[in-house]
């Protein structure tokens, strides 16, 4: 491939705030070439101009300027016209130049015409151009069969062929070019792009239709035509081309340079020489990719669109909401509610031994947790114990040993309370401590549970073992009645014996109490 | 085996209770502030989107790919000590018109992809001048710039904006600083917490402006029923569980007398009391109950966004020097008497708190304080008088630990 080399000041027409102007010139020529007037004067580009749409004003200054500048930039000639029969001096000034399109400001013009079409046409996937891809070739073999055919003929069908591959691969690639620009699209509403979905994806599943079958016809196609002879076919076409006399050998050559690159064209659409997939096929793959991706592309942009629409109004409804509110609390309540991004907020002090507290105690006389005195004395940085993070196990051991030992204590007292040293009467306790009659409770319980012995008494003891009770029935002795700080204990005047066992293992519990 | 077994369910125990308390100070968790953390959340996503689900109704989001997890924290019952604050050094909150350049800027970032900041400058002018209620965006004003910038390194905090080229910084000096942004359209709509869209609400034929109303709105869940009389059992059930769970692990206290009686029949009932003592023990907080109400005490600080009582700040320090003339004074104590104590501690300690020592510093000083305590709900503030609540007995004086020798070796 050659890279393209545009020559300077090919298109400087175009640009500049007398684009306009130049363009209606080149515009006008080009109208009069196509009525094979090559050159013109003054007037009858003045003329001309109107025809191709340029009504502003004009000074005849600013016209020669135009056509002066349009000369220097190489894409009109000025010839002197001295067939006409001028009158005047001033009739001659202003008839004798001419001017007409240079070969450059043909093509110049050639480009900006292709280059407005290309913009207002619309790429296509048209079967029928596959069709007369495939009847062409047929054609051709039918004529190469026939060495009496003429070669015109040949020429002319080869001609046809080049156009409609042409027109194949340009449609095809502006076709995808639309159809990536709509996969891109933006800012289009939602119910034309949903038209233009469903009509697109329709259309593609139309052409993917058949596509390998006629692919497979131009093909076969090729294949034929190549078992005759590219070579000969070419020169057949060329000896029709009727070239005219100026063009030596070597536009002979370049001619079938041409035809041999425009066969390879073909090829690699249709029937690639090496085992590459054809193009043609990549097209087919292309569209069904499109379909699908045409369908995702849509649901994702529906799904986006609806929700970031309606985001969108909701951030903005936001914003007025905002500036509307009446205070700072607000403000600030305001955007909690709405963003939920606020951290949550804990204390991190505890008392060392929660679970001694009992849920019913108000704040006020559950324990403080203990801060550092240091932290209440200002200025001076002290890190303070921190008895949140770091729990001191041994003292919390020590502690919980203490309560272990006074509990301990407390109930030593109170089976030493109880303690009879031989027979005794209920009533002879009389006054009780409540954890002492507790345990009394606890053991005359487990005494009238148990059966009575031959002898009429009940024994029973406390699980550990540290109390036992001999329990005889009252001998008609009657009520009783115990106080305790909580209330009176009404009930039969037994007689009970009860035994404290161990009493060494009281050591630790007098150090306690 | 078994051992193993049990290993392995003790690190899952761990890594879910830390992990909830994570989400819990940072609703928007990214795996650019937190690798390690996210990378639990990513892992035990499953276990932590249906104790988020069953025992607060929050919905928990995690994108693996993308690099955040989001917990949508909904509540009707929020509180303005959360605001959103300046990334300066300061921290202050975000005032009315950063709010409002918040949502207007966000809005025009849905468009996007990618943008610069001059491009959605000129965006948010446009959208803020078709506005009739949001003032007109104007960038050739120092303090418009200064608030947009501020705005925008927010939604940068949040890497909903990422920055591909320049500094955001730069555009307070220069409205042609050039700054190049991709934008993660997704996230910036999970921003958005409210169960009630406020577009759809401001279609309807009222017009409200006051914001409890609003927010009432914004925060009504289809799930509960839509008004007392069409609901369920049930479904007024799940609301007293989730709104209580929600203030229990949102808040610093839960007093019984701040929740309705629906809530409190709730919280006083065996089973209610059972799940709030499951809920904070996988959780990891330890729970504190008391005749008036109950607390979470989180002893890791990892769900909180601030600590008291601490001694970062002379704020924090004059914080607990108030409660205990507060503690001393259980029917309150006037402002005035206040200002009296804390001028006191100015003079006599003269090397402290530097910062409040000019013309205003013990007022200021004391707005700080009291304003610390209130975040902790430990203080309600009236116009002259300041009343401690319950909770603020737990710091009072007589529970001085006086510090032993040894005890500094333990940090």
């Amino acid at each position: 491939m050659q890279p393209l080399r545009v020559p300077s000041e090919m298109f400087r027409f175009t640009t500049g705030d007398r684009s306009e102007l130049y363009s209606a010139i080149l515009h006008a020529f080009g109208e009069a070439n196509e009525r094979l007037e090559t050159a013109l004067g003054i007037d009858e580009v003045r003329d001309r101009l109107r025809s191709v749409g340029w009504f502003d004003a004009l000074s005849d200054e600013d016209l020669h300027a135009a056509l002066k500048q349009l000369g220097d930039w190489g894409l009109l000639d000025n010839v002197q016209n001295h067939a006409e029969n001028y009158r005047t001096a001033a009739e001659y000034e202003r008839r004798n130049l001419q001017y007409s399109l240079t070969k450059l400001g043909e093509a110049a013009f050639a480009g900006v015409q292709h280059a407005m079409t290309t913009l207002a046409s619309s790429g296509a996937l048209q079967t029928a151009v596959l069709d007369a891809i495939a009847d062409r070739l047929g054609e051709l073999n039918e004529l190469l069969r026939d060495t009496a055919a003429a070669d015109r003929r040949i020429f002319s069908s080869l001609q046809e062929l080049e156009g409609h591959l042409e027109a194949l691969r340009n449609n095809t690639k502006q076709f995808n070019g639309e159809l990536q620009r709509l996969l891109r699209a933006e800012g289009v509403d939602l119910t034309t792009f949903h038209e233009v979905k469903s009509a697109t994806v329709a259309y593609l599943q139309e052409f993917c239709d058949q596509l390998e079958q006629r692919c497979h016809a131009i093909a076969s196609g090729i294949t034929e035509v190549e078992e005759q002879g590219v070579a000969e076919l070419h020169r057949r076409a060329l000896r029709g081309a009727e070239l005219p006399p100026g063009a030596g050998d070597e536009r002979r050559t370049e001619w079938l340079g041409h035809r041999a690159t425009r066969w390879q064209g073909l090829r690699i659409w249709f029937h690639p020489e090496d085992d590459s997939a054809p193009r043609a096929e990549q097209l087919l793959s292309v569209a069904r990719q499109a379909i699908v991706t045409l369908l995702q592309v849509l649901e994702r942009i529906d799904d986006s669109r609806k929700r970031s629409s309606s985001v969108a109004s909701d951030f903005r409804e936001l914003a007025r909401w905002f500036t509307r509110a009446p205070d700072e609390a607000d403000l600030h309540r305001m955007f909690a509610a709405a963003f939920g991004l606020g951290s949550a907020r804990h204390a991190q002090l505890i008392h060392e031994d929660p679970e001694v507290i009992a849920p019913s105690t108000p704040w006020a006389e559950a324990p403080a947790v203990g801060v550092s005195a240091t932290l209440r004395t200002g200025g001076r940085k002290e890190s303070f114990a921190r008895t949140g993070r770091v729990r001191d196990v041994a003292e919390l051991k020590r502690q919980r040993a203490e309560r272990a030992r006074a509990e301990r204590a407390q109930l030593e007292a109170a089976w030493q309370r109880l303690a009879t040293d031989g027979r005794a009467r209920l009533s002879d306790f009389a006054e009780l401590d409540h954890t002492v009659f507790q345990r009394l409770l606890e053991l005359l319980g487990r005494a009238l549970a148990a059966g009575r012995d031959e002898s009429g008494a009940r024994r029973a003891s406390t699980p550990d073992g540290r109390a036992e009770i001999e329990l005889r029935d009252p001998d008609n002795r009657g009520e009783t009645t115990l106080r305790t700080p909580h209330g009176m204990f009404t009930g039969p005047d037994f007689a009970v014996d009860i035994r404290i066992v161990g009493r060494d293992l009281e050591e630790p519990a007098r150090e306690a109490s | 085996m078994s051992n193993l077994n049990n290993q392995l369910v003790v690190t899952e125990r761990e890594e879910l209770a830390r992990c909830i308390r994570v989400l819990l100070a940072n609703p928007l968790l990214t795996k650019q502030d937190a690798p390690k953390d996210f990378d639990t959340a990513r892992r035990r996503h499953e276990a932590l989107r249906s104790w988020f689900d069953y025992y607060c109704g929050w919905t928990l989001t995690v994108m693996p790919r993308a690099g955040y997890a989001r917990l949508h924290k909904s509540r009707g019952d929020v509180d303005a000590s959360r605001p959103a604050r300046r990334l300066r050094s300061g921290r202050a909150p975000f005032d009315r018109r950063r709010y409002a350049l918040l949502c207007v800027v966000a809005a025009e970032l849905l468009a996007t992809p990618t943008t610069t900041i001059g491009m959605l400058a000129e965006r948010v002018r446009h959208s803020t001048g078709n506005d009739p209620v949001v003032p007109t965006f104007d960038t050739s004003v120092r303090s418009e710039r200064m608030a947009y910038v501020d705005v925008l390194r927010l939604l940068e905090s949040y890497t909903v904006l990422v920055t591909v080229d320049g500094s955001t910084e730069n555009f307070v000096e220069t409205e042609l600083a050039q700054v190049l942004y991709r934008v993660d359209s997704t996230l910036l709509m999970r921003l958005l917490s409210t169960v009630t869209g406020p577009s759809r609400i401001a279609d309807a034929e009222t017009d409200y402006t006051d914001p409890d109303e609003l927010i009432g709105k914004i925060s009504t869940d289809p799930r509960y029923g839509t008004t007392a009389e069409h609901s369920s059992r049930n479904q007024r059930n799940l609301w007293a569980r989730h709104s209580v769970l929600r203030r229990l692990f949102d808040d610093p206290v839960v007093y019984w007398e701040d929740l309705t009686e629906q809530q409190r029949g709730y919280a006083g009932s065996q089973a209610g009391r059972q799940l709030i003592r499951k809920a904070a023990e996988e959780a990891g907080f330890v729970l504190e109950e008391r005749a008036e109400g109950v607390l979470l005490v989180d002893r890791e600080q990892i769900a909180t966004d601030s600590t008291f009582p601490d001694d970062s700040g002379n704020a924090k320090i004059a914080a607990l020097r108030l409660l205990d003339e507060l503690n001393a004074h259980p029917e309150g104590v006037t402002t005035q008497r206040l200002h009296e104590a804390t001028a006191e501690m100015l003079a006599r300690e003269p090397r402290w708190a530097k910062s409040y020592r000019s013309e205003d510093g013990t007022s200021r000083l004391v707005d700080d304080a009291l304003r610390i305590l209130a975040d902790f709900d430990l203080v309600v503030r009236y116009e002259d008088r300041v009343v401690p609540r319950p909770a603020a007995a737990r710091y009072r004086l007589d529970g001085v630990k006086v510090s032993s020798p040894s005890e500094g070796t333990h940090d």
